[in-house]
C-alpha cells in the first residue's frame, strides 16, 4: 500500500500547514508583545519586556503609548462589555429556554415556521441587527419626549444588551432544543401523577434536567456578547465596549499593547481549555475504573481477576511541564545575562535611536558663525546695514499710504 | 388560541405562571426584537433623510431616493451608474463567494480526515486546537494578521532580511491580507458542520465502495459528499452570510482605498449621518443574504433546520 502511505504522508503535511495557518500568527503575536520596539513585531527585535503589559511608554518624541494595565480606555470598554454580556445572559438565556420549551408544544404543522422565525435572527447580518434597534430606538426616544424613555432610547449599553439578545437568544435556542430532543417525557408524566403541580413540573423536573444546558447557554451567551462587534459598533452610540476600544486602536495606528491584550486573552482560553480536558479525562478514567472494579466483583475466576501491579506513573502534562520550567528558567537567565531584558536595556535602544538625532543636531550646531564672521569677514556681517530703526530722518519723508 | 397552536392547552400544559414567562418571553424577542425593528428600519429606508424636528411634517415622505442613489449615483454626478456603490458591492459578493470555496476546500480534507481517518484522542486533540484560535476575538485575530502583512510587518522584515525581496510587497493595499484574513476569519464554522455531517457515515460506506474498484476520488465524489451535503451546505451558508456582512475584519486588515460593503453602510450611517440611506443599503445587504440562503436551499434541497443546528 505504497500509495496510502504517500497519502498519508501528504495529509500530515497538510495538516501540519493548516494548523501553522491557525496558530502562526497567534504565536508571532504573541512574541511581539514582549517586545520594547513602539511598532509591533519580530525584527528588529529590542529588548524583551514586559513594558506593554505594564506602563506602556512615553515615547522621547512626546508621545505616550499606553500599555495594557494603564489604559484607562480599555478599562472602560472591559466595564461596560461585562455589564452587556450580564445583561445579554440575563435576557437571552431565559427567552432561549422559553422559546425551546414551547417548540416541543406548537403543532407540527407550525413547527417549521416556529423554527424558522427562532433562527432567523442568526441569518441576519450582525450590522443590520445593530442599526435597526438603533433606528427604532431613536424614534421610540423621540416620541418619548425628555423623559425616562428617551434617556433609555439612547442609552448604548441598553441598546447593546436588546440588539445583542436578539440573536444571541438563538444561540441559546439552539443549545436547549438539542438538550430537550434528548428529554424523557415520561419523568413529567410521573411527577404528574404522583400530584404535582404543572409549575412544581417545571421547577422540580424541567429545570434540574435543563440545568447544564442553562450553564453552558449562559458560558456561550457571555462569549458572544464579549466579543461581539458588528452590531455593537452601531447599538453601542456614544458609549465604548472592549471590542469598539480595540477597533478604534487599530484604526488609529497598532500597538503592542493590543498584542498583549491578546495575549493574555490566549492564555486565559488555553488555561481553560487545557483545564476542560484533564477534568473530562479524570472523570472518563474515574468511569473506566469503576467499571473495572465492577468487573473485578463480579467476576469469581481470576481469569478475569488480573493483577493489577502498582506502577509509578509519570503524567505526560508533568513531565512537559517540568522540562518547560527548565528551558524558560535557562533562556531568562540567559536573557538578562546579555542584558537584553530590563530598564537598563531599553535605554540603551532608546539611546541608539536617539544618537539619530543627535548627530543630526550636532551637525546643525557644528554649523554655526563665529564672531568674527558676524562682524564683517567672508559673509559681509550686518553692520553695514547699520541701525536703521535708530535713525530719526530715514521715514522722514514718507507720507504714509494713501 | 389553545387548540390552534398547541398540541395541548398551553396554560393547562404549563400552569399559568410558567406559562405567562413563556408567552411574555417569546413575543418580546419575536416582536419587539427581531421584528418590528427589522420592520422599522425597512420603513425609514423609504424615506427622505430629515432631521428628527421635520418628522411628519411636509418634507417626511415616501421616497426610492435611497435605492436610486444605490444603482445610478447622486443626481449630481455624470456618470450613469453609482459605479462606486455598485462596485463594493460587486466586489463584496465575489469575494465572499470566492472565500466560501476557498474555506470548503480547505477544510474538506481536515474534517475527514479528523472525522474518520484520526484516532479518537487525536481527534479530540485536533477539535481542541482547532477551538482555540475562536475565543479569540475577531478583530485581535485580525490583528495578529495585520502584524504579519504590514508594509514593515514580520513577513516583508523576514523576506528583505534574508534578502529575498528588495522591497516590501505592499499586502494590505492590494487587500492579500484581507482575504487571508476573511478565510480565516470564519473557518471553523464551515469545519463543524462538515466534521458533523461526514462523523455520521459509516465507515462500511467507504470500504464498500473501495472494495467495488472505487478510486479514492470517486468514492469521495459518489458517497462521501452526497452524505455531507446537508454539512457543506450548512457550512457555506454560515460562511457566506458572516463574510458578506463583515465588519471587524475588513475595518482591521482592508487596504485604505477600498471598502467592504458593511463599511459602506457605516460610512452612511455614522460618518454621513444619513440614516434613511444606510438602512436603505442595509437592505439591500439583508435582501442578499435571503436570496443566497433561499437558493442554497432549493439548489441543494435541503430544509432550513437543517442548515443551522
Amino acid at each position: 500500500m505504497r500509495s496510502s502511505n504517500t497519502m498519508n504522508f501528504l495529509m500530515g503535511i497538510y495538516i501540519l500547514v493548516f494548523f501553522t495557518y491557525l496558530f502562526g500568527p497567534l504565536i508571532i503575536m504573541s512574541f511581539t508583545a514582549f517586545n520594547s520596539a513602539e511598532f509591533p513585531a519580530i525584527t528588529p527585535w529590542e529588548c524583551f519586556s514586559f513594558r506593554w503589559f505594564n506602563e506602556g511608554k512615553i515615547a522621547y518624541d512626546g508621545q505616550h503609548l499606553a500599555g495594557l494595565f494603564t489604559d484607562w480606555r480599555l478599562h472602560d470598554g472591559l466595564i461596560s462589555s461585562l455589564i452587556i454580556g450580564a445583561g445579554v445572559v440575563c435576557l437571552s438565556v431565559p427567552i432561549g429556554m422559553a422559546a425551546a420549551i414551547v417548540l416541543t408544544q406548537v403543532k407540527s404543522q407550525l413547527r417549521d415556521i416556529y423554527y424558522s422565525i427562532s433562527i432567523m435572527p442568526v441569518l441576519f447580518p450582525g450590522v443590520i441587527i445593530g442599526i435597526s434597534t438603533v433606528v427604532l430606538w431613536d424614534r421610540i426616544a423621540g416620541l418619548g419626549g425628555g423623559g425616562f424613555i428617551s434617556d433609555v432610547g439612547r442609552n448604548g449599553i441598553f441598546l447593546t444588551i436588546l440588539a445583542q439578545t436578539c440573536f444571541i437568544s438563538t444561540y441559546c435556542f439552539l443549545i436547549f432544543v438539542a438538550r430537550l430532543q434528548r428529554f424523557d417525557q415520561t419523568q413529567e408524566e410521573a411527577a404528574l401523577d404522583l400530584g404535582a403541580t404543572q409549575t412544581q413540573v417545571f421547577f422540580k423536573i424541567l429545570i434540574p434536567y435543563l440545568a447544564p444546558a442553562i450553564a453552558s447557554a449562559a458560558v456561550i451567551a457571555f462569549l458572544a456578547s464579549f466579543e461581539n462587534y458588528n452590531t455593537t459598533v452601531f447599538s453601542i452610540l456614544s458609549d465604548q465596549t472592549l471590542t469598539t476600544v480595540i477597533a478604534s486602536k487599530v484604526r488609529l495606528g497598532i500597538s503592542p499593547a493590543l498584542s498583549a491584550l491578546a495575549l493574555t486573552i490566549i492564555a486565559l482560553t488555553v488555561i481553560a481549555a487545557v483545564t476542560y480536558e484533564v477534568l473530562r479525562r479524570r472523570q472518563e478514567r474515574k468511569y473506566i475504573e469503576s467499571q473495572e472494579e465492577f468487573v473485578k466483583e463480579k467476576a469469581a475466576s481470576s481469569r478475569v481477576n488480573k493483577e493489577y501491579k502498582a506502577r509509578l506513573k509519570i503524567p505526560k502534562g508533568i513531565v512537559a511541564l517540568i522540562l518547560l520550567v527548565i528551558i524558560g528558567s535557562y533562556v531568562a537567565t540567559q536573557v538578562v545575562k546579555n542584558d537584553l531584558y530590563g530598564n537598563s536595556c531599553i535605554e540603551a535602544a532608546d539611546i541608539i535611536k536617539k544618537s539619530k538625532f543627535l548627530d543630526q543636531l550636532q551637525t546643525l550646531e557644528s554649523n554655526q558663525l563665529s564672531d568674527e564672521d558676524l562682524q564683517g569677514g567672508s559673509l559681509g556681517g550686518n553692520q553695514d546695514y547699520g541701525d536703521i530703526f535708530g535713525d530719526p530722518t530715514l521715514f522722514q519723508d514718507f507720507g504714509g499710504f494713501d | 388560541m389553545k387548540s390552534l397552536f398547541f398540541t395541548q392547552p398551553f396554560f393547562q400544559k404549563n400552569g399559568k405562571s410558567v406559562a405567562l414567562f413563556f408567552l411574555v418571553a417569546i413575543v418580546f424577542w419575536f416582536i419587539f426584537l427581531v421584528i418590528i425593528p427589522q420592520l422599522y428600519m425597512l420603513d425609514l429606508s423609504f424615506r427622505a433623510n430629515i432631521p428628527p424636528l421635520e418628522r411628519g411634517g411636509p418634507k417626511d415622505f415616501y421616497t426610492l431616493e435611497h435605492y436610486r442613489h444605490f444603482v445610478f449615483g447622486s443626481k449630481t454626478s455624470a456618470d450613469a451608474y453609482n459605479f462606486v456603490d455598485l462596485g463594493v458591492f460587486g466586489r463584496t459578493i465575489i469575494v465572499s463567494i470566492f472565500v466560501t470555496i476557498a474555506n470548503l476546500a480547505f477544510c474538506y480534507p481536515i474534517a475527514f480526515y479528523i472525522a474518520k481517518i484520526a484516532t479518537p484522542s487525536t481527534a479530540r486533540l485536533l477539535i481542541v486546537s482547532l477551538i482555540i484560535p475562536f475565543w479569540i476575538n475577531e478583530l485581535l485575530r485580525s490583528f495578529a494578521l495585520r502584524i504579519l502583512f504590514a508594509n514593515e510587518g514580520v513577513i516583508n522584515n523576514v523576506l528583505t532580511g534574508i534578502g529575498i525581496l528588495d522591497q516590501g510587497i505592499l499586502f494590505i493595499t492590494y487587500d492579500v491580507g484581507l482575504y487571508t484574513g476573511l478565510i480565516y476569519a470564519y473557518i471553523l464554522l464551515m469545519m463543524f458542520p462538515l466534521y458533523n455531517a461526514i462523523e455520521s457515515l459509516d465507515v462500511n460506506q467507504i470500504e464498500a465502495a473501495k472494495d467495488l474498484g472505487s478510486s479514492t476520488f470517486r468514492t469521495h465524489w459518489r458517497v462521501v459528499i452526497p452524505h455531507a451535503k446537508p454539512g457543506i451546505v450548512s457550512g457555506c451558508t454560515m460562511v457566506f452570510m458572516l463574510t458578506v456582512g463583515a465588519l471587524a475584519t475588513p475595518v482591521v486588515l482592508s487596504s485604505p482605498n477600498t471598502l467592504w460593503f458593511p463599511q459602506l453602510i457605516y460610512q452612511w450611517f455614522n460618518l454621513n449621518d444619513n440614516w434613511s440611506r444606510g438602512s436603505a443599503y442595509s437592505i439591500i445587504l439583508l435582501i442578499v443574504s435571503v436570496v443566497f440562503v433561499l437558493t442554497m436551499m432549493r439548489i441543494f434541497k435541503v430544509r432550513i433546520g437543517e442548515i443551522i443546528r
